[in-house]
């Protein structure tokens, strides 16, 4: 384990022993005694006991069970019981107390506490010194990320390529390469767009990619000149075409005032001409209608302290009046709100959109990103979505080391864009849970990993500042430099982080069965009802009932539908509210027809259909779990469900390819006297993908490169897609009585995968708050002032 | 003809073996079904196909209208005719859409019977598709804007110009129709057509309002329904039909206000299922485990002289006798004494209901009744103690103790443990709801919604209530100790306790039929005031003793499938149906406060109970992610954190709102894929073996059909 930790350059700084962890606030019963380390990349914390009820763990490959990576710690907190004092510590402060309890409050909302009673008070008081002093390092070569990368490059034994584990992330386009963008210029059909290089070495933009796309009108020699008047020298960049020919653009601002007409007038003839229709040009100002990155910031930590530092109990009867405070729903639909006008305009009117935003790093980010999401369903298999936050944040420079403020540094520029943006996208995955290919877990996981400093995604302000610090970093490790020399992983090689069994938590067995589907019968199927109920209703069906809930529920559906009859017909034609948007009215029509998965995805915006993402905020909070429930249950059923059909098709591969000696060839099959066989499957399984995150491509799509695995890895892989199998009985839990078969196996929990087991709680009985109910005491000690005058 | 294959599990026609054409429009927000099998010559059949290729031009009319799903589906055995065509619709009363169809001889049919409804052709469903032909063949085109009607409906009175005064989009003309059932509105001005029903039974109030701008000797009126809307109309003085309506509409909204009887006794649909078979006290009881040597099924109260608002057949404990008996029912309010609702499987412990009892201020005691206590107690051989939950706030059950009723002293009930559960009363749950209204109809404040929310305090009734109950279990369930549960007089918190406690501990109760038993045993049977906590049929609106305690009760019930997800076997559409049918008068299930008022009534006798159309068509309120979770205790969370507001039922009528693709649609269809495949793979097999042994046995071990691999409800 250890050898494991130095070989990716992890060093211990600092260590003690017999520290307890607390794990419920009321005793100490619980509590888990064991080893205090800090080393230059986590807080670790080793422990010979196990927590009580834990079956299931979610393993890290980085990050113990009790570790927290330095990156992720928000706030260190001392406290010595006996003198009553308590202080905040930052970087190379002193200490002038012997401290009794250290508490981490995390970016990811767990909050720790250890107690240091019987552990040597010089030792405790070292340890805590060097977790604030790592936690905040001066520099960002000290980020433990180079480290790895380099430790990476002195242990690579040449299985890699680019630096990067193959058919790791690979797979996903980086867009560093003007291949990419050449591939997704072909995809969305934009021929009036090309790929430039003008700034290939950064030489015209510090905060732009080497590649990126303008339009086909626009030469060189233009944007070169255009260059210097905008913000950041930022050309306007390329976003993404919809198929009738509108561009999406993004902007900054131009800073000299003398050119900003005439430029901004020939931008809009170039995408003009772009325009196959030569429709006009539609400016969205970012900046004027959305919050800004501070807001965002105020909106979360007030967020954090509804969910997680208020006291449970407490805060209950005000809760919903509290997340209102905060605003970040608000935020969340102003967000989606700004993205539907968008999208209004893109493909309702048929005209290119401009984001406009100062310097075109933050908000434009969110918006082009949403916008795409809704509108090409590409963007919702999990490739697309990487290659989509590869495109509009990573790419376009998004300061990920600020906004993340991994330097702690300045905490004006520290802002949740990110995180606000995945909370967008859990807002269209709860509406149209069949849409997307990922799970709930993956965008959590995602947002997890940016605490996680090792991976280039979420390391950079932009891409000249990776190419410049891994220079200099690899020149003072004498590591050659050169095009493959030091390379971050991209967050997108998840085998850096999960096995691929537990990748497959990744997989929204909505969208593979869907999947499925589409492959068995060319077109998506609808499950009609037997005739036989439709007779039984009509006969005695009371109007009410026929006009609306009863009836239609099953068919296609089946909530709210009461509404469709009695209040749909209110949208159709005729007079209108005078005060509705033409905006409005384009969702409105939308929303009269249903949705299509594979079509353009609208989100409801009332406030009654946004939800808050339970799973991100409330997982680490123990009274807010629900054992054996939540939507985990639902996706476990869903997963063996899906895992069942996997299973049947292959057994039915197997069946037709057997008689004939074939595989399964169109001819072949329709001519065999079984030929009630649909046209047969295009994609997914005779043909499985060649790596686990392969594996999770949509059927649809073709491999694209010749398989090396050898036949039973395929079909493993292709079993493997869904985390819960059928005929799984080997699953992590299944040592627990009901782990397996029928039921719901009793890790489940709504905050599955994760377990707030061993983050900071009042022990609550079954999982109810019944604490307070029955002894009424009011307990979180110390932290609970310590939160209220640290934040 | 194409070749493309697809099949339907359990259509009729999906007999046919070989070729299938299928043409799938969805593009819906499907509400009305139909079936519809027709036997067609040759020369139809291109006339079908003209119309399945020419659906495009469907796209005029449904891009404006909720949408139908249609599917069409032919069938053919190969060269022969005639062929079989049998043809699915389900499509919306989107009357526009009917007469689209109308050039095809077809959808005659599917108009007569969309909006025929119960009227005439009383076809047996099971029959085959040619016999629907038949029928549908002769019957005539029915004008669309006639007022469907259930079977025994009439109409009272009809009013060709009325306005609408749609809350969204503005006014709207068309013929205001009242039956002695419903209120029904169509609009031929818009297209597509609009309408409005709203049974009468839902109505609280009628309420006249000005109408500014609409000239004079025009009347306004606000239907303010119990079912969270308040639809407007106005109407011009001078047209004697409009008058005749409102009167009618007037007489009856509120039948028993003008002596008529309930809609219920005048409805005469016949359904597959006898619904009042659903509840079977002592076959309820005898599954639990009743009697045993401690506690006897008693015949006490089978005159309901003991009690006139208890049922017929009471559990008490065995060795009481019939004179300590009535002393215990005259020191308890409403003579509502401790009866046994369930009873642990393993430990024994029960769940007993009662009312206050008649302490007073002057601290009366009854030996009978602490005997009477004790006895349970001790009826239970786990714990040697006794807990009671008084659900009311504390200072509400001095106030009462004040009034001659009280609560138990623990200094004369040895061993009793009386806990105060704080859940405020009738009024404070009714004032809750009528805000939730507010906040909720007819539009929704987007900057303040969730404070508004929170103004209602509606969740946090719900989290006090779910807190309760699981405390109520959890005594029981770890505690392994008896519980009693009384408010005041024991038909209000109570049935919302103890049903909600039973929810959580007997998986029975999760089921469709045991959910039935359950409401029919803790809230009907055991009298809860359904008719003045409603007011069926009563104009007075303003009567303090309306209150929604039931729909608070459903809203928990809803709360807990939220948090389980699959331990429920019915689905939220069956909820709603409950809610729905609370009000409407159409079924006899909620009428009346007791079980000795149905009686005399002789309620089933002469009207349907909701169960016999819930029961007849199951699959639609059964929830596909069902998995029985027998013996599993539920614990929900109650924390606000994750209690919801259940939008689906109260914001169902704001039209901004969508209906989402729920996730149940796409497990049906998953799930329907999955028994395709089992079936393909079956039949492979039996080709396989039949045509040549296999070569590899290995594959063939491997492939033995595995049906009900996945523990997943499939309905049947």
């Amino acid at each position: 384990m250890v050898g494991e930790e130095e070989k990716r350059g992890e060093i211990v700084v600092n260590e003690v022993n017999f520290v307890r962890k607390c794990i419920g606030v009321d005793s100490s019963q619980d509590d888990l005694w064991g080893k205090l380390i800090c080393t230059n990349f986590k807080v670790s914390f080793v422990t010979h006991n196990s927590l009580p009820q834990q079956n299931f763990r979610y393993v890290h490959r980085l990050l113990g069970e009790h570790d927290v990576p330095l990156a992720c710690v928000e706030q260190v907190v001392t406290v010595n019981d006996a003198k009553g004092k308590q202080k905040v510590l930052g970087s190379n402060q002193k200490l002038k107390f012997n401290p009794t309890e250290l508490i981490l409050y995390c970016k990811d909302l767990r909050i720790l506490r250890f107690r240091f009673d019987q552990a040597g008070p010089e030792g405790a008081k070292k340890v805590c010194l060097a977790i604030a002093h790592y936690s905040q390092p001066a520099d960002p070569q000290l980020l433990f990320g180079f480290e790895y990368a380099g430790s990476r490059y002195y242990n690579s034994s040449g299985e890699r390529v680019n630096g990067v584990d193959p058919g790791g992330g690979q797979q996903t386009a980086l867009f560093d390469r003007p291949s990419d963008w050449d591939r997704e210029i072909k995809r969305t059909g934009a021929s009036e767009w090309r790929v430039c290089s003008v700034n290939e070495g950064y030489v015209v933009s510090p905060s732009l990619p080497e590649y990126f796309v303008v339009p086909a009108s626009l030469a060189d020699q233009d944007l070169k000149q255009y260059a210097c008047s905008f913000t950041g020298q930022r050309i306007p960049l390329w976003c993404w075409n919809h198929p009738n020919g509108s561009a999406l653009v993004r902007m900054s601002s131009i800073s000299d005032p003398q050119q900003q007409r005439k430029l901004d007038q020939r931008i809009c003839t170039a995408i003009t001409k772009s325009h196959p229709q030569r429709s006009d040009v539609l400016k969205s100002d970012l900046d004027k209608q959305l919050p800004n990155i501070q807001e965002v910031q105020a909106a979360l930590l007030k967020l954090r302290q509804a969910c997680v530092i208020e006291p449970f109990e407490e805060s209950e009867e005000k809760w919903l009046s509290s997340l209102e405070a905060s605003r970040w729903m608000d935020y969340v639909r102003a967000f989606l709100k700004h993205a539907v006008e968008v999208v209004y305009s893109l493909e309702g009117k048929h005209t290119s959109v401009i984001l406009l935003e100062e310097e075109d790093r933050d908000l434009s980010c969110v918006v082009a990103c949403l916008v795409q999401l809704m509108l090409d369903p590409h963007c919702r298999s999990l490739l697309g979505f990487q290659a989509l936050v590869q495109k509009e944040w990573v790419m376009a420079g998004h300061r990920f080391l600020d906004r993340c403020n991994h330097l702690k540094k300045n905490d004006k520029e520290e802002s949740p864009l990110f995180l606000l943006f995945l909370d967008c996208v859990w807002q269209l995955l709860n509406q149209y849970p069949s849409a997307f290919e990922f799970s709930e877990t993956y965008l959590t996981v995602l947002s997890d990993s940016m605490w996680v400093p090792v991976f280039s995604t979420f390391l950079f302000n932009c891409p000249k500042q990776r190419a410049d610090y891994s220079r200099d970093f690899a020149r003072s490790r004498s590591i050659p430099l050169g095009d493959q020399a030091l390379r971050f992983p991209p967050v997108w090689d998840w085998s850096q982080q999960f096995s691929p069994k537990d990748q497959t938590l990744f997989n929204n067995p909505l969208y593979v069965g869907k999947s499925a589907t589409c492959v068995q019968n060319g077109a998506v199927k609808s499950f009609k009802r037997t005739k036989k109920s439709y007779s039984s209703t009509l006969r005695g069906l009371p109007p009410a009932l026929r006009n609306g809930q009863l009836l239609s529920e099953v068919d296609t559906l089946p909530r709210r539908n009461s509404l469709v009859l009695r209040l749909r017909p209110e949208l159709g034609g005729g007079a209108r509210e005078p005060c509705e948007s033409p905006c409005e009215r384009f969702m409105r029509e939308r929303f009269s027809r249903p949705a299509e998965p594979q079509g353009t995805l609208l989100p409801q915006l009332l406030p009654s259909h946004l939800a808050l993402w339970r799973l991100y905020f409330l997982r680490w909070v123990p009274e807010a779990r629900i054992p054996r429930g939540g939507p985990p249950a639902a996706y476990h059923k869903l997963s063996l469900l899906v895992d069942e059909i996997h299973t049947l098709q292959s057994r039915l591969r197997n069946y037709s390819s057997g008689p004939h000696n074939a595989t399964s060839s169109p001819s072949a099959l329709t001519s065999t006297p079984s030929s009630r066989r649909p046209p047969p499957v295009p994609a997914p399984a005779p043909a499985p993908a060649p790596s686990p995150i392969l594996a999770l491509v949509p059927a649809p799509k073709p491999p694209q490169r010749p398989q090396s695995l050898s036949q039973p890895d395929q079909q493993q892989q292709h079993q493997g897609r869904m985390y819960f199998r059928v005929s799984s009985l080997a699953l992590p839990g299944s040592g627990s009585g009901s782990g397996s078969g029928s039921g719901t196996p009793d890790y489940l929990s709504s905050s599955f995968p994760f377990s707030p087991v061993g983050n900071l709680c009042r022990r609550g009985l079954l999982g109810t708050p019944l604490s307070k109910l029955l002894s009424g005491a009011r307990i979180w000690l110390s932290t609970e002032t310590l939160a209220n005058e640290t934040l | 003809m194409s070749t493309h294959v697809h099949r339907l599990p359990l259509s009729p026609c999906g007999s046919c073996a070989s070729h299938f054409l299928c043409v799938r429009v969805c593009v819906c927000l499907s509400v009305l079904c139909m079936c519809v099998g027709l036997d067609l010559q040759d020369r139809n059949v291109s006339l079908l196909l003209h119309t399945l290729t020419s659906l495009p031009f469907l796209s005029l009319p449904l891009s404006l209208s909720p949408s139908p799903l249609l599917q069409f589906h032919l069938n053919s055995s190969t060269n022969t005719t005639p062929l079989s065509l049998s043809l699915s619709v389900s499509f919306s009363l989107s009357l526009c859409l009917c007469f689209r169809f109308c050039p095809l001889a077809l959808t005659h049919a599917a108009v007569q019977d969309s909006c025929d409804g119960g009227q005439g052709s009383q076809y047996d469903s099971d029959s085959e598709l040619h016999s629907h032909a038949q029928v549908f063949g002769h019957q005539p085109v029915v004008q669309m804007d006639e007022v469907p009607l259930v079977p025994g409906e009439t109409i009272k009175a009809t009013a060709n110009n009325v306005m609408y005064i749609c809350p969204f989009s503005g006014a709207l003309n068309g013929k205001l129709t009242v039956t002695d059932y419903k209120l029904y509105f169509v609009s031929l001005e818009r297209e597509p057509y609009f309408l409005l029903d709203v049974n009468l039974g839902a109505i609280s109030r009628l309420e006249t309002i000005s109408v500014q701008s609409n000239g004079e000797n025009t009347c306004g009126i606000e239907i303010v329904c119990k079912d969270m809307r308040s639809p407007r109309f106005a109407y011009k003085k001078e047209d004697q039909s409009n008058m005749e309506v409102m009167e009618m509409l007037t007489k009856h909204a509120f039948p028993l206000s003008h002596g008529l009887s309930l809609f219920a006794f005048q409805y005469k649909e016949e359904y597959p299922v006898d619904g009042w078979k659903v509840y079977d006290a002592v076959a309820e009881y005898k599954r639990q485990g009743l009697p045993n040597e401690s506690w006897t099924i008693s015949k006490l109260n089978s005159s309901y002289e003991v009690c006139d608002t208890y049922p017929a057949l009471l559990v008490i404990p065995s060795n009481i006798t019939e004179d300590e008996i009535r002393r215990v029912a005259s020191f308890r309010a409403k003579h509502r004494i401790p009866v046994l609702s369930w009873i642990h499987p393993e430990t024994q412990a029960t769940i007993v209901r009662c009312s206050q009892p008649l302490v007073g201020p002057s601290d009366r005691r009854c030996k009978e009744d602490e005997r009477y206590l004790q006895t349970i107690m001790d009826a239970n051989a786990q714990s040697h103690k006794l807990t009671i939950f008084d659900a009311r706030q504390s200072s509400v059950a001095d106030t009462n103790k004040a009034k001659d009723g009280g609560y138990e002293s623990e200094n004369f009930y040895p061993n009793v443990e009386l806990n105060f559960l704080e859940i405020p009363n009738i009024h404070v749950m009714r004032e809750s709801l009528r805000k939730l209204k507010e906040v909720v109809y007819p539009t929704i404040d987007d900057q303040r919604w969730l404070s508004a929310i929170d103004g209602t305090h509606w969740l946090e009734y719900i989290r006090l209530l779910l807190a309760g109950a699981v405390r109520v279990a959890d005594k029981l369930e770890s505690g392994k100790t008896s519980v009693v549960v009384h408010c005041s007089d024991g038909w209000d918190r109570t049935a919302q306790l103890t049903s909600l406690a039973m929810l959580m501990l007997d998986s029975h109760y999760r089921t469709l039929r045991g959910f039935q038993v359950l409401l029919e045993k803790e809230w009907i049977s055991f009298g809860h005031k359904f008719a003045s906590r409603v007011g069926h049929g009563d104009e007075n609106h303003a009567n303090s003793e309306r209150s929604p305690l039931f729909v608070q009760f459903i809203d928990c019930v809803w709360q807990m499938m939220r948090q389980f997800p699959a331990a429920f076997e019915f689905n939220e559409l069956f909820l709603i149906a409950i809610l729905d049918h609370l009000y409407s008068c159409l079924f006899g299930t909620f009428l009346y406060s007791s079980e000795k008022e149905r009686v005399e009534q002789e309620v089933q006798s002469k009207t349907v109970s909701l169960w016999s159309y819930i029961n007849s068509q199951a699959e639609d309120f059964s929830n596909p992610f069902y998995v029985d979770y027998q013996h599993q205790v539920l614990y929900p969370l109650a924390s606000v954190r994750h209690l919801e507001l259940w939008v689906s039922y109260y914001v169902r009528w704001n039209p901004r709102m969508r209906p989402q693709v729920p996730v149940h649609q796409n497990l049906k269809e998953l799930l329907f894929l999955r028994a395709e495949l089992q079936r393909k793979v079956e039949e492979l097999q039996r080709e396989v073996s039949s045509s040549h042994s296999l070569s590899s046995s290995s594959d063939h071990n491997s492939s033995s059909p595995s049906h009900g691999g996945t523990p997943l409800h499939t309905s049947a």
